[in-house]
């Protein structure tokens, strides 16, 4: 991951040039995004006879990277220092951002820029920090995508200048704020770049969106047996990756056994797991202009809307409710379910051999296990085109922490998991917990609220600690866990995902939300319904009360809790250290 | 207000004529485009505030409107002449032509110094000027603008006026507008705006990278002012800068080898640009006399004061370091100049073509005012930088493919377009 400014050549006015398909405006920092298209974009160059699969293009879409240089003087320029430190709201930034002009010397570049491209744009921002820091801050940031459809160019440039606009604007947004507080950082005065990038996918009418996205890791933190941890795990998603990068419901499944389905309890309960939304572009009629929100030209209609694009072809099958199976396909009428089974199960995509072979070379490449974006496109009569959006190292920890199996059982094991994810310890003296009997799946978006609250006062405290609840943390579906960003619960050193009869979706399989985690030594114990010992609610319970909303209870320990994770047995508890 | 000993307009004539050779027009277009199209001069009485009535003289040429409606702006100055008028509208016509907007060549001017008049007299002059051309004028004949010692105030009486008489709203009648009120956003930065992004380009062309390069700069004005501003934001250095100073009638130029703060001199300086020489000495600038601009060790040397500011008298004093001169000012260099930049081997980015910015957003505020819908600052500066830059390669291309000088393949680009235009209408 060597690349730096002066590796990239500078925008010359054209985003498709064939010489160029990787370009800058400005000088400075590229970010880390821009710096891991630029190290695929090395990899593909490199590594082109390792990675053909026939019957696949693969590359890495054309893309323009606004240095921080811009970033810089467009907040020096419009003088927005002043009201920046007075950590106004969201919506006030983006407001003071949205009427600031952006540096007279790039606009004619940005303008030749969505004068060449008419096709969709992902404006993604590209953070100094997370290059700086070798970190990810995945997801803390804006992307936007914007159509590329207004015949003049004048609307596409307003688009794009809007776009960049408001992925500067949230690098100030509370949320982004409060994930660098909670590492640290927030000392260090951010600065970002924007990667404007061509959106992989095709037309469908009023939609663009590619026939699928995903996110492949090669190392698994959750393997499902007979799955192992470097085997790796993919997420698959129908149309944009926001679904997954959001934690909405998306496939996972291992490269080394792309046949074998999720553990869920019933083929019938795939119908409700599965993703029933997608995400796609909006190159209809212009919506309402809304150029504050990230998801201005975005539409997430149901999937009887992608199967009239005709793109379920290689994503459904059809659940057949009189034999309780699935029906490859989408040839009979019923409940479809995204399961990719004519790639992953007849192979009539050489998908997974793809991704098998990037994940090694990347690897290789990278020296460390690795995380790639990627999406496909399957237009008519030409091979798939496969776009290579990102490569990353992940972080994986490999210090010893031994958690036994007695160990699990001691009755000084509060919290017992033996799925749990990270590696390491840390010392808490706080825990915060969503109490049982007041929970119920409908409350999850008011428990997110209460939580935040709490955290707010314990990060003011300087006061790590440990975080119980139920379902997947960051879901952005409310109904499958508890819908939390990351900066409300920023403070927290060790999660527990909990489970209940009535919340027991699958364990979550590392949306961005995960990433961070782990990346920030997080450590994650999902303790699977019905399973050993679990949580001791009724210690929890006897614990000092500092705090108590309506269904969130802050406790204080009489003894530290020592919080630890075994990376190679995955198991973890949270230890007391004083009287059982 | 003539050239000393300069017929501007004999000159202008003279600049045609040795790019007609180049193009070998033939003599009717030549004909044609060495005169103005059409030419107005009247009286306006205007009862002053002392009950007189004084009878000012007054002037528009339209040279040339093949290409679109004519542009250019309305002076107002004591030695007004109409020859001055003349030449001023026929650089407008190449101007616009060289940036490729579809706009024709005018000027117009009072004679008059506003300096001894008031308010109320001046609006009188305004109105007069437009009751007098008030059918030859319009959005879709000629559209004025401001110009020496008229502004957006100006403009607006002048607007005013021509919509009482035509009944109506018209906005593209004029530009030069205050914001909000017609006017476009961008309009004050646009000149020299567009003179920093021709010297970005030319110094691609030259292959050097601005932070390596340094720059002197003849005025204090607006074009200046913005120069230098965005100059130094894309990581250049001004060293020196030279003004006039209104109290000494004389020019001074102020030093600093670190480089000049342009907001630090902004704030010490008078309305008419003049720097204080006191306050500046005891932020570290040297004062030095007016000409030591030309001789400073810099690679780049704008003038953007006055005309026949180079001359053969001061040009062999212009330092072997310099590379590149770009144009500010209308007509700052006389031919002999000229030809000691050409042996010098000095890039010259010519006066028509470095400060087209003012005229370009002024099309653009024009553009603006006849759909009444208006443009966010952003949309302006990136069409002006566009506009510019697409002007500059047009013409170091064809400089480049016929070893042209840059003024002359300007030139041959400019009067190449009109020609053609007035062959197209079937006019020659």
């Amino acid at each position: 991951m060597s690349a730096t400014v002066e590796d990239v050549p500078r925008f010359e006015r054209r985003l498709f040039d064939p010489a160029r398909r990787i370009s800058r405006i400005g000088e400075g920092s590229l970010g880390g995004k821009a710096r891991g298209l630029v190290t695929a974009a090395r990899i593909l160059r490199e590594r082109r006879a390792d990675l053909d699969v026939p019957g696949l293009s693969l590359d890495v879409p054309a893309l323009c990277a606004v240095s921080t240089s811009v970033f810089d003087a467009f907040l020096d320029r419009n003088g927005l220092g002043p009201l920046l430190a007075e950590e106004p709201s969201d919506a006030v930034i983006a407001l003071a951002f949205q009427k600031a002009t952006l540096p007279a010397e790039w606009l004619g570049d940005l303008r030749s820029l969505a004068e060449d491209a008419r096709v969709p744009l992902a404006c993604r921002s590209s953070s100094a920090l997370e290059d700086a820091l070798g970190r990810p801050f995945a997801g803390v940031y804006g992307t936007k995508m914007i159509p590329g459809t207004p015949p003049d160019v004048a609307g596409r440039f307003k688009a794009l200048v809007d776009a960049v606009k408001f992925v500067f604007a949230t690098t100030f947004f509370h949320e982004a704020r409060a994930y660098r507080r909670a590492v640290g950082e927030l000392k260090e005065p951010e600065r970002m770049a924007v990667v404007v990038q061509e959106v992989v996918g095709r037309r469908h009418g009023e939609r663009f969106y590619p026939d699928l996205s995903g996110v492949a890791r090669s190392y698994n933190f959750y393997p499902v047996a007979p799955a192992e941890p470097r085997e790796g795990v993919v997420d698959l998603a129908l149309g944009l990756g926001k679904t997954i990068v959001d934690g909405g419901r998306c496939w996972s499944f291992s490269p080394a056994h792309p046949k074998r389905p999720p553990p869920v309890g019933s083929v019938r309960d795939l119908v409700d797991v599965t993703q029933s939304r997608f995400w796609a572009v909006n190159v209809g009629p212009p919506p309402p202009y809304d150029p504050m929100t990230e998801t201005e030209y975005l539409v997430h209609p149901h999937l009887a809307e992608a199967e009239a694009d005709g793109t379920l072809r290689y994503a459904a099958s059809t659940y057949d409710a009189g034999s309780d199976r699935l029906v490859p396909g989408t040839g009979r009428p019923g409940p479809r379910v995204l399961d990719f089974a004519p790639i992953l199960s007849w192979n009539e995509l050489p998908l997974v051999p793809a991704l098998r072979r990037l994940l090694e070379v990347c690897e290789e490449e990278i020296e460390a296990p690795v995380e790639i974006e990627f999406a496909l496109s399957l237009p008519p009569a030409r091979p798939a085109r496969l776009g290579f959006l990102q490569v990353r190292p992940l972080l994986v920890s490999h210090e010893t922490e031994e958690v036994t199996a007695d160990d699990l059982a001691s009755p000084r094991a509060v919290v017992s998991s033996s799925h749990a994810l990270g590696n390491g310890r840390h010392e808490v003296r706080d825990a915060v917990y969503v109490e049982p009997e007041a929970f119920e799946a409908r409350l999850t978006p008011a428990v997110a609220d209460e939580i935040e609250g709490l955290n707010r006062t314990l990060v003011e405290a300087g006061r790590p600690y440990l975080l119980v609840g139920f379902g997947r943390w960051g879901s952005s579906d409310p109904w499958l866990g508890i819908p939390v960003r990351w900066d409300q619960i920023s403070g927290a050193r060790g999660i527990v995902e909990a489970t209940l009869p009535q919340m027991n979706p699958e364990p979550s399989q590392g949306a961005h939300f995960f990433h961070n985690l782990t990346s920030f030594s997080v450590l994650y114990l999902t303790v699977p319904f019905g399973t050993g010992r679990g949580v001791d609610w009724g210690w929890l319970e006897s614990q000092e009360l500092v705090a108590r909303t309506a269904h969130v209870r802050h406790v204080r320990t009489q003894a530290p809790l020592v919080l630890r994770v075994d990376g190679r047995s995955r198991r973890g508890v949270a230890w007391t250290t004083g009287a059982a | 207000m003539a050239m000393k000993g300069v017929n501007a307009f004999e000159v202008a004539q003279a600049q045609f004529d040795k790019v007609a050779a180049i193009l070998d027009l033939d003599p009717a277009t030549r004909e044609l485009l060495r005169w103005p199209l059409r030419e107005h001069s009247f009286a306006i009485p205007v009862r002053m505030d002392d009950g007189r009535v004084r009878v000012f003289r007054g002037f528009r040429v339209q040279h040339n409107d093949a290409r679109g409606p004519s542009k250019g702006g309305i002076r107002f100055h004591p030695q007004e002449t109409l020859d001055t008028v003349r030449a001023l509208a026929t650089w407008m016509t190449w101007k616009c032509a060289v940036v490729d907007i579809p706009l024709g060549g005018g000027k117009g001017g009072v004679i008059c110094d506003p300096h001894h008049l008031s308010q109320r007299e001046q609006e009188l002059i305004c109105r007069g000027w437009v009751r007098q051309l008030a059918r030859s004028v319009g959005p879709f004949q000629d559209v004025p603008a401001p110009d020496v010692m008229t502004s957006g105030q100006h403009m607006l009486w002048m607007l005013d006026e021509f919509e009482a008489i035509h009944g109506g709203h018209y906005p593209g009648f004029i530009t030069g507008k205050p914001v909000g009120m017609g006017g476009s956003e961008g309009r004050t930065e646009a000149t020299g705006y567009g003179v920093v992004f021709t010297i970005r380009e030319a110094l691609k062309e030259l292959g050097l990278d601005v932070k390596a390069t340094r720059a002197s700069v003849q005025g204090f004005g607006n074009v200046a002012q913005y120069a230098i501003r965005l100059y130094t934001q894309i990581g250049g250095t001004v060293t020196c800068v030279a003004c006039w100073d209104e109290a000494d009638q004389t020019a001074y130029s102020f030093r600093r080898e670190s480089g000049v703060d342009v907001d630090e001199l902004v704030s010490i300086s008078d309305r008419f640009g003049g720097i204080d020489r006191a306050k500046a000495k005891a932020l570290g600038y040297e004062v030095l006399p007016g000409d030591a601009w030309l001789e400073q060790p810099v690679e780049i040397l704008v003038p953007a004061a006055l005309e026949n500011q180079i001359r053969a008298d001061n040009a062999p004093k212009i330092h072997a370091k310099v590379k590149l001169f770009a144009e500010g000012a209308n007509g700052p260099t006389t031919p002999d100049a000229d030809a000691i930049l050409q042996e010098k081997g000095v890039f010259v980015v010519p006066d028509f073509l470095a400060n087209a910015g003012g005229v370009t957003c002024s099309y653009f505020e024009q553009v603006q005012s006849n759909m009444n819908f208006y443009w966010e600052k952003d949309e302006v500066l990136a069409r002006l930088d566009t506009k510019m830059t697409a002007a500059f390669h047009a013409v170091s291309e064809l400089a480049r493919k016929r070893k042209l000088f840059m003024r002359d393949a300007a030139y041959v680009i400019a009067i190449n377009r009109v020609a053609q235009a007035c062959r197209d209408r079937g006019w020659v």
